[in-house]
């Protein structure tokens, strides 16, 4: 009897607290909704249309139409002139993505293991950037990085070596990388940063125990250990570095010329909507594979450590 | 494998943390395949100690000895000394076997040797067709199993536990002490246990080390430390003892007389106490109770006392009593005193409580 009544009554719970919680997931459905809307109308659409844009022909009047073609993906990816750009594009992330790894991991570490006030300082230092406009910041690198005497690393390379000779980095790839480091470094430190202070410290310790030297310590246990964070953050990089305009263009003048500035001339000087479509489907793809990429090397490089003595 | 045996020695060892002393002057000889556990209280520097053994913290003053030869400032990864951790330590990211290779791989150990080891080593501790899964698939037994493989394949001359079964639960602690004793015994491997559960230290250890404060309270076999403390706070640390309050009013080679604060006197069979304030420290299990006739005035080795309360523990029937000082009596009674007496101690009853002279103790008050 007492059974049969606590059994109807744990039913007779059950159905309204089920029915709320439906009710619960539709309210999140409908408050979902304005954010979808906004992406849907802003995002996808456009996407949508710049992507199909990309594979019609621009007639002479400016109207968009068939025959469908790629010949704007082929221009882009195989004439010379197009592909010199693709590719630098591409060498300029990846050495902005790998130098801003190796600068990560030392500032990455002081934030995560260093005494509280050491950590909120660095942490200060590395977002710094952030906050400066990249109008203001790019100023300030071309006033460093100034090809003559005038720039301040050649006048202070000047007064140290006292030599004629000056560095040029005003107008080339490694204005750009400079620049492109400095800003989206805290972008991979504080993703790294965040990773290491999640490894249980013993590990560390158990490492040294069995007779790693720090440094082995580090790259056995530590990095492979950090490697969500670093693949989060070389993925940041590579793809705000593939996709900068302003810093190219005040940094890196003609000879550096990126995706992004090719973009912006195809679109408001040439009016060729379709090579801008190409344009820009070529520079989303390169983000997505970076990510891809990245992930895949990353988890070679580690699984190999792994694996070194057992084979 | 079977390591080299060597013996431990800590001389002088001092840890300061800016004002705070977290070890201090810590003197140790431990023999080579000796079991010795830093038994204390959470802050009593056992860590730490352990911790300056494995070089993982440097010493303020004082050395480390393994086999005679100084290693105070010796690099962690060049001393050889394996460790258990109390979260195991496991590295997540590698198999089981990778996790056990890891320090032979450091040591640059062939191939075939290496595999070899790493067998042997998981056939030790049953382990043998796991090798190739991740830590997270294995429970907290097996993952301690590892770890133990893992500090012992390297031929230690050391091992080191840092609580390494507070994480498991009752059972499976009882039974990992036992198997991580059987395989250091087997190993003949010098071995340093911290923990705080002194259950644990008298369990698995040769020798037991009470520290407080950052010093050494007392060193014995875990029947020295419990039979004759020498401290209230290692009386009462490890197991449970009454205390009665007196002074030592006579010593000589037959024993030590004590006049109690409750009018009576103890003849113990203690030698080498000196005169002063003292407690007379008693196992509850020592102390023999029976109902008190009326106006009966208690004798030698004798208090007179009130039933509390009576607690059924199954085995054991415990008495808490409370003497006319106010301090409170415990006594442990076996089933058949107990079935025997029991009837008659009703709370409120007026009982003799007892104890030979060879089990009482007298202790420092601290």
């Amino acid at each position: 009897m007492t059974l049969a009544s606590t059994a109807d009554q744990s039913m007779a719970n059950a159905k309204p607290r089920r029915g709320r919680q439906a009710l619960r997931v539709s309210i999140g459905m409908i408050l979902l909704l304005p954010a979808l809307g906004f992406l849907l109308v802003f995002l996808v659409i456009p996407s949508l249309s710049l992507l199909s844009a990309s594979v019609l022909t621009q007639s002479g009047s400016g109207d968009i139409g068939l025959p469908v073609t790629f010949a704007n993906y082929d221009r882009l990816l195989f004439s010379s002139a197009y592909q010199k750009v693709v590719l630098r594009t591409m060498s300029i992330s990846v050495w902005t993505s790998l130098i801003s790894i190796v600068l990560a991991y030392p500032l990455a570490m002081v934030i995560a293991y260093g005494r509280p006030s050491l950590s909120r300082l660095t942490m200060v230092l590395v977002v710094a950037p952030l906050v400066v406009s990249v109008i203001v910041r790019c100023y300030g690198w071309q006033l460093l990085l100034g090809n003559n005497r005038a720039g301040v690393l050649n006048w202070l390379i000047a007064l140290v070596f006292r030599n004629r000779a000056t560095i040029k980095l005003m107008y080339t790839e490694w204005a750009v990388i400079i620049a492109s480091v400095h800003v989206f470094l805290p972008l991979i430190v504080l993703p790294i940063a965040t990773s290491l202070a999640r490894i249980n410290p013993s590990l560390v310790e158990a490492a040294r125990m069995l007779g790693a030297p720090p440094w082995r310590a580090f790259l056995r246990v530590t990095l492979p250990l950090s490697v969500p964070g670093l693949t989060a953050g070389v993925t940041i990089v590579f793809a705000l570095t593939a996709s900068s305009f302003v810093t190219p263009q005040m940094l890196g003048g003609t000879n550096a010329s990126m995706l992004g500035i090719l973009l912006e001339q195809q679109a408001m000087t040439v009016f060729d909507w379709p090579m801008t479509g190409a344009i820009a489907s070529v520079m989303v793809a390169i983000a997505l594979c970076s990510n891809a990429a990245s992930t895949w090397i990353i988890g070679l490089l580690t699984r190999r450590g792994q694996l070194g003595g057992r084979k | 494998m079977r390591p080299p045996t060597m013996d431990l020695a800590l001389s002088g060892l001092v840890k300061s943390f800016g004002e705070s002393t977290a070890v201090d002057n810590v003197t140790l000889r431990i023999a080579a395949g000796e079991l010795v556990a830093l038994l204390g209280p959470s802050g009593c520097g056992k860590t730490t100690t352990l911790r300056m053994i494995a070089g993982l913290v440097q010493p303020t003053s004082g050395e480390v000895l393994i086999g005679g030869s100084r290693i105070t400032h010796v690099p962690v990864h060049k001393r050889n000394i394996g460790m258990l951790f109390q979260n195991y330590a496991l590295f997540p990211h590698m198999t089981v076997a990778q996790n056990v290779a890891f320090g032979l791989q450091m040591r640059r150990l062939r191939q075939s040797e290496l595999r070899e080891k790493v067998e042997t080593a998981l056939a030790m501790v049953q382990l043998k067709e796991y090798a190739d899964r991740l830590p997270a698939a294995l429970s907290g037994g097996q993952q301690q199993r590892v770890a133990l493989a893992r500090a012992v394949v390297i031929e230690p001359a050391l091992l080191l536990l840092d609580e390494p079964m507070g994480a498991l639960d009752k059972n499976l602690r009882e039974n990992m002490q036992f198997e991580v004793r059987q395989i250091q015994k087997r190993l003949g491997i010098t071995a340093v246990l911290v923990t705080h559960d002194q259950e644990e230290a008298m369990t698995m250890a040769d020798r037991v080390v009470v520290m407080r404060d950052g010093r050494l309270e007392q060193v014995g076999t875990p029947k020295e430390v419990y039979e004759s403390p020498v401290s209230r706070f290692v009386a009462s640390f490890i197991g449970v003892s009454n205390f009665i309050q007196g002074s030592v009013v006579a010593a000589d080679t037959t024993g030590t007389k004590m006049r109690l604060v409750c009018g009576t006197e103890a003849l113990v069979s203690e030698t080498g106490v000196t005169d002063g304030e003292r407690l007379l420290s008693i196992r509850p299990e020592s102390v023999m109770l029976r109902v008190a006739t009326p106006g009966e005035t208690p004798g030698l080795n004798e208090v007179i006392a009130t039933v509390e309360h009576v607690v059924f523990k199954g085995q054991t029937t415990h008495v808490h009593m409370r003497m006319r000082d106010g301090a409170t009596l415990l006594s442990n009674l076996s089933g058949t005193v107990a079935s025997r007496l029991l009837p008659s101690l009703g709370a409120g009853t007026d009982v003799i409580a007892s104890w030979s002279a060879d089990r009482a103790r007298v202790v420092l008050d601290s």
